[in-house]
């Protein structure tokens, strides 16, 4: 909220600058979004009366004023209309310098002499309003100086009230209470004062009912007659543009100015509009009212409403009726003053979409006890400035709050702040704030007014207790814990070494947001599946949470592909997998891509798979899983959404021992790929989380040195038909027994007549000797030989 | 006798000196030095000598027959350092190496893993829980009921939700953690929770609905306000490598009472004013406050049994403040142009 620095200073007799006091609440109270320091205005602007206006000789548009600015007489060219001879203006005269550097100097206008200007609100950096010159109070004597009349030394500070603390520190007396107290003096301000005179005032003529008293807690009404309805004085439309209302009439701006003030709102109805008998009910289903800004709301039981028998005449709390409003012809009103239940104001502004300054208070509460005291401000401020007269008073008050004590603990405090404050100290601090201490032994008791809404518990009050004492004199203590070593956490210890692992062979790790949308789901094989879905998505692009982290990855290619030719990326993220119950299945996934730049070489056929397979490996062994295997997925070729995976070049890797799927390893399928603009091969894989470290848990064991050496040889061989590599190398190990010790593909070469050449070493040794030539010779015919009679593979010459 | 090894000295230093290569010197090693070698002749015939002869042409033997094999290893180091064509081997060393690809750790990786091992190094454990969660976790047993003007501060990605069970949603903050912790555990303990969270609201270089906080909770018996000051400053000073200043002004949170805002003393300027700070010498960094007794009761514990702090700040902001990112989107953008940089 936006605050009149003068007008604080006013109430709480603070002597500090503006920067000063920002400072003050910033450290002990509120946050400060801004101070905005009114320019000062030139004392060579002054108050003139218009004495004569004749038309420009030279121009249409223009006009020639003579003006009496006290010591003397000047003419001035002008060119607003909205001047009449009698009113008061502002003028600046030959030597003032107005906001943005502008000098006023003698000038001739269109062959006639001008000696100053008649100002308009913007030019003096009063506002933006450039409708024409100010019209000043005709009150206001002329040559007194601009700034002095409109109190331009006034500057706005805007503070951030906590949520907290609305009810109460968003108005001038209680911000201002908060920085007397803050400054170690209790506000003096006759709060308790403002109390309504009940036995001068005659009863409501008009009957009021309320529905009950949890929609509406108290209801406070004021019958003024004979007012002049009519634009505010000058300090009023000062107070109010400097906290950023717009002047309105002055019944309206005298309830505006009261809110600011106590922070009560207030309404006023146009008395003569409005039927004898009032209720204040909820809604009825359908019914509708026309509100202020001229909309058109339709109504539910949620929604607090004021009404005659027949008809609508406000929503209660949050905006006023259009047929009701005060406006210049109005004599007579009605001011309301009230609180309404906090909860259903909210669910009224946020279910109506409608927000107001008065929507904003009530829904977070207000002192039941502040109604009172707003009506007899308001009724003060518009018998002096609009002759009104108070003709009635009515107050509806069923709840009245119990008087609130909270024990507060002396040793506790000392215990949550971390720093022995004197009793002498904590007794200031809460009876400047307004509270009072009603017992004075270890345990107090103490009383909170009822304006301070928030204060409810022990921990409340020492929080006022620390704020104001200052959170800097607190020293940082190391607390006593037991020495012990903290619980590990597993899943996360293999999610960074996984991650690590990844890294050094270098993938790069991106991160992509947990929603997409339903044409995305087509990608990575899981349209129609059912996806967790928002309710109210930012917009219609990210209404599903996902399901798999392959959308995600494939954007990531594709926009990267734009800058890079070659890159491997994962991504580990969570995915949310719909369940029976109340929460989705959160399940952690490992998921990358791989895209290598073979640029224009012949490559081997499925190259960038083996290549992606090889790096895949080195990842899965650093983890501690040898004993996986690849084995090849068949996937029918869809229909309507091409798959994922490529029909022909993806591989299910499996455990060796128990044939448990751990993961998949593929290439994208290239038609799903077309669809993304992605004109490259590109490998994927993808596991789940938990899986990969439940398996790849397990200490490894040191395998002794051999002993004896091992030799390796070469083996070309030539297969007519297509073979599986995989039952080759099986084939190889089990012919040449336990002297193989590892067997290796290092060529594979297809011929244009289907043939195709393989190359593997061969690695061979013995526990208790050195081979022999003639034994390594023995098994490899052995090996050979039996490869011919298996596969009909020949050795390559 | 000594005029023969004299001789055989002289010859094997001139041919020694002439040999051309290595081959060349292998030959003149056997020749000189070899079993057969009429030097090794005279030393097998040593033992047919007077003693007093011996004594002479001994030693004289064994110094030439070292002298020759010193030659000799000198001459082949020499001739081994001439077989090789070194202008011909010359390579221009500025030809760039070869590129090796090499992996990049995301920075919100990066900077979770510092922000643990330090939390780890005090004691901290690390707790976790849904990204989805219940209205209840998120807000109620968090001291914030329907209908509390506080929940505006949060706005919250709700889940469409048809079975009339309790409402979900994607979590607003990390806080839920800390019920389902200590729903299941009792003080004293120290933990931290990271994780994923959303708002929603519009994105800009400034606003993200994804972003990921870190917060952490000590509850014991007598857990102050000091307890928490200590320890941000150790957490900061840590993560900077350098020392550094808390600041707390007041807030508000429903889960804590008191709340705090807190900043830490500038980790660029060392407060002398620079565009990080915006010449203020601090930075805006989180919240923090001690437990409010509301949470403790939704979680199991009695009211007024145990004292706590709980803090949290985000990631992204320690990152953009240490390494001066101008646009949050770029985290969750997947451009590699600038993960590649971390």
């Amino acid at each position: 909220m936006k605050y009149s620095y003068s007008w604080l200073k006013e109430l709480s007799g603070s002597k500090k600058t503006v920067e000063e006091i920002a400072e003050l609440l910033t450290f002990h109270a509120f946050e400060i979004e801004g101070i905005e320091k009114n320019e000062k205005i030139s004392d060579q602007v002054v108050v003139g009366e218009i004495l004569e206006i004749q038309p420009h000789p030279n121009a249409d548009k223009l006009q020639l004023t003579r003006v009496n600015v006290g010591k003397k007489e000047l003419s001035i060219v002008c060119g607003a209309r909205n001047i009449q001879v009698g009113n008061k203006v502002p003028v600046a005269l030959v030597g003032a310098k107005l906001p943005g550097n502008f000098e006023i100097k003698e000038a001739e206008i269109r062959g006639v002499k001008s000696f100053g200007m008649l100002c308009a609100e913007d030019e003096l950096g009063l506002g933006d309003d450039h409708g024409g010159i100010l019209i000043l109070d005709q009150d206001l004597e002329v040559g007194t100086f601009l700034s002095k009349v409109l109190e331009l030394d006034d500057s706005v500070i805007e503070i951030d009230v906590l949520a907290n603390r609305a009810h109460d520190a968003l108005s001038h007396v209680g911000m201002a209470r908060e920085i007397a107290a803050l400054e170690g003096r209790e506000i003096d301000y006759d709060y308790d004062g403002l109390v309504l005179n009940w036995k001068k005032t005659p009863k409501m003529k008009v009957s009021i009912k309320v529905e009950d008293g949890e929609i509406c807690s108290r209801y406070g009404t004021a019958y003024l007659e004979k007012l002049e309805v009519g634009p505010s004085p000058q300090w009023l439309q000062n107070r109010l543009k400097t906290c950023g209302l717009r002047p309105i009439n002055n019944v309206v701006d005298a309830t505006n100015y009261v809110m600011l003030e106590l922070g009560q709102p207030l309404h006023a109805f146009d008395a003569d509009k409005i039927d004898s008998k009032i209720q204040i009910r909820r809604a009825k289903k359908g019914e509708q009212l026309k509100i202020l800004d001229g909309s058109v709301k339709k109504l539910s039981s949620q929604d607090i409403v004021i009404a005659e028998a027949e008809k609508v005449l406000a929503l209660a709390g949050v905006m006023g009726g259009f047929d009701s409003g005060v406006n210049e012809k109005t004599k007579n009103i009605i001011l309301e003053a009230a609180n309404f239940n906090p909860a259903m104001i909210r669910r009224t502004r946020t279910g109506l979409g409608i927000s107001s300054d008065a929507a904003l208070r009530f829904e977070k509460g207000l002192d039941p006890n502040l109604t009172e005291k707003a009506l007899v401000r308001v009724v003060e401020i518009l018998e002096h400035i609009a002759g009104a007269e108070l003709v009635g008073a009515g107050d509806q008050y069923s709840q009245k709050p119990k008087k609130k004590i909270v024990e507060l603990k002396l040793d506790y405090v000392e215990s949550l702040l971390g720093i022995k404050i004197s009793e002498n100290e904590i007794r200031k601090i809460l009876e400047n704030l307004g509270l009072v201490i009603e017992k004075k032994a270890k345990n107090w008791k103490v009383e909170v007014p009822t304006f301070r809404l928030d204060l409810e518990t022990q921990e409340d009050l020492i929080e006022e207790i620390g704020r104001v004492y200052g959170y800097e004199k607190i020293p940082a203590i190391a607390p006593s814990a037991p020495l012990q070593i903290p619980k590990i956490n597993p899943e996360r210890n293999f999610e960074r070494k996984l991650k690590n692992i990844l890294v050094a062979e270098g993938f790069s790790e991106v991160y992509n947001y947990a929603f997409y949308e339903e044409k995305d789901t087509e990608i990575a094989q899981i349209h129609g599946q059912k996806h967790v879905e928002l309710a109210n998505s930012l917009n219609s692009w990210q209404n599903l949470m996902r399901i798999s982290l392959f959308p995600g990855l494939l954007k990531n290619v594709r926009e990267n592909l734009k800058n890079f030719k070659e890159f491997s990326i994962f991504e580990i993220g969570r995915i949310y997998c719909s369940s029976e119950d109340i929460l989705p299945l959160e399940k952690k996934r490992l998921s990358g891509i791989f895209v290598f730049d073979f640029g224009k070489k012949e490559t081997k056929k499925g190259g960038e798979f083996f290549q992606a397979k090889g790096y895949l490996d080195n990842v899965l062994k650093n983890i501690g899983l040898e004993s996986h295997y690849y084995h090849q997925l068949e996937i029918e070729a869809d229909q309507k959404y091409p798959n994922l995976w490529h029909p022909g070049r993806t591989s299910e890797i499996k455990l060796e021992n128990s044939g448990q799927k751990i993961g998949v390893l593929g290439e994208i399928n290239p038609a799903l790929l077309k669809k993304l603009d992605i004109e490259k091969k590109v490998i994927g894989f993808d596991f789940d989380l938990k899986e990969l470290s439940q398996i790849s848990q397990g200490e490894m064991e040191y395998q002794p040195l051999r002993k004896y050496p091992t030799v390796m040889r070469d083996l070309s061989l030539v297969s007519p038909q297509a073979v599986k590599v995989d039952d080759i190398l099986s084939s190889i190990q089990a012919l040449g027994g336990s002297l193989v010790l590892d067997v290796d593909l290092f060529d594979i070469f297809d011929f244009e007549d289907g043939s195709t050449s393989f190359g593997f070493h061969v690695v061979l040794g013995a526990d208790d000797h050195t081979l022999k030539g003639s034994e390594i010779e023995d098994i490899l015919k052995k090996i050979v030989e039996g490869l011919e009679k298996e596969y009909q593979m020949t050795i390559r010459s | 006798m000594e005029e023969k090894i004299r001789k055989i000295k002289q010859e094997a230093f001139e041919e020694v000196g002439k040999a051309k290569n290595l081959d060349e010197l292998s030959q003149l090693k056997i020749k000189y030095l070899g079993r057969k070698s009429a030097f090794n002749e005279i030393l097998k015939s040593l033992k047919d000598l007077s003693n007093e002869e011996k004594k002479i042409i001994g030693p004289l033997a064994n110094s030439v027959k070292s002298e020759i094999a010193g030659f000799l290893e000198e001459t082949e180091r020499l001739l081994e350092i001439k077989s090789f064509d070194w202008a011909a081997e010359k390579i221009d060393v500025t030809i760039p190496g070869q590129k090796i690809r090499r992996g990049h750790l995301h920075p919100l990786s990066m900077v979770r893993n510092e922000i643990e091992d330090i939390f780890t190094a005090m004691g901290f454990e690390i707790a976790d829980g849904p990204e989805i969660e219940t209205e209840h976790y998120n807000f109620d047993a968090l001291n914030i009921p329907k209908d509390h003007p506080a929940r505006d501060k949060w706005d919250t990605f709700w889940v469409k939700n048809d079975s009339g069970k309790e409402r979900t949603l994607l979590r607003t903050h990390t806080s839920p953690v800390q019920v389902r912790f200590m729903e299941k555990n009792k003080p004293p303990f120290r933990i931290i929770s990271p994780g994923k969270c959303f708002r929603n609201e519009a994105t800009d270089a400034r606003h993200e609905h994804t972003f990921y906080q870190f917060e952490a909770l000590v509850v014991g018996d007598d857990i102050n306000v000091g307890h928490f000051k200590f320890i941000a400053q150790q957490f900061f000073s840590s993560f900077f490598k350098k020392e550094i200043d808390v600041r707390v002004r007041p807030s508000y949170f429903p889960f804590t009472e008191p709340s705090f805002e807190f900043d830490i003393s500038c980790s660029v300027c060392q407060q002398k004013g620079c565009s990080v700070c915006s010449g203020t010498g601090w930075l805006e960094v989180g919240g923090a406050g001690m437990v409010n007794q509301e949470v403790f009761v939704a979680s199991g514990y009695p009211r007024g049994r145990y004292q706590g702090f709980a803090w949290g700040f985000g990631l992204e902001r320690l990152l953009i403040l240490r390494h001066r990112i101008d646009d949050i989107r770029l985290f969750h953008s997947g451009d590699l142009r600038f993960i590649n940089q971390f």
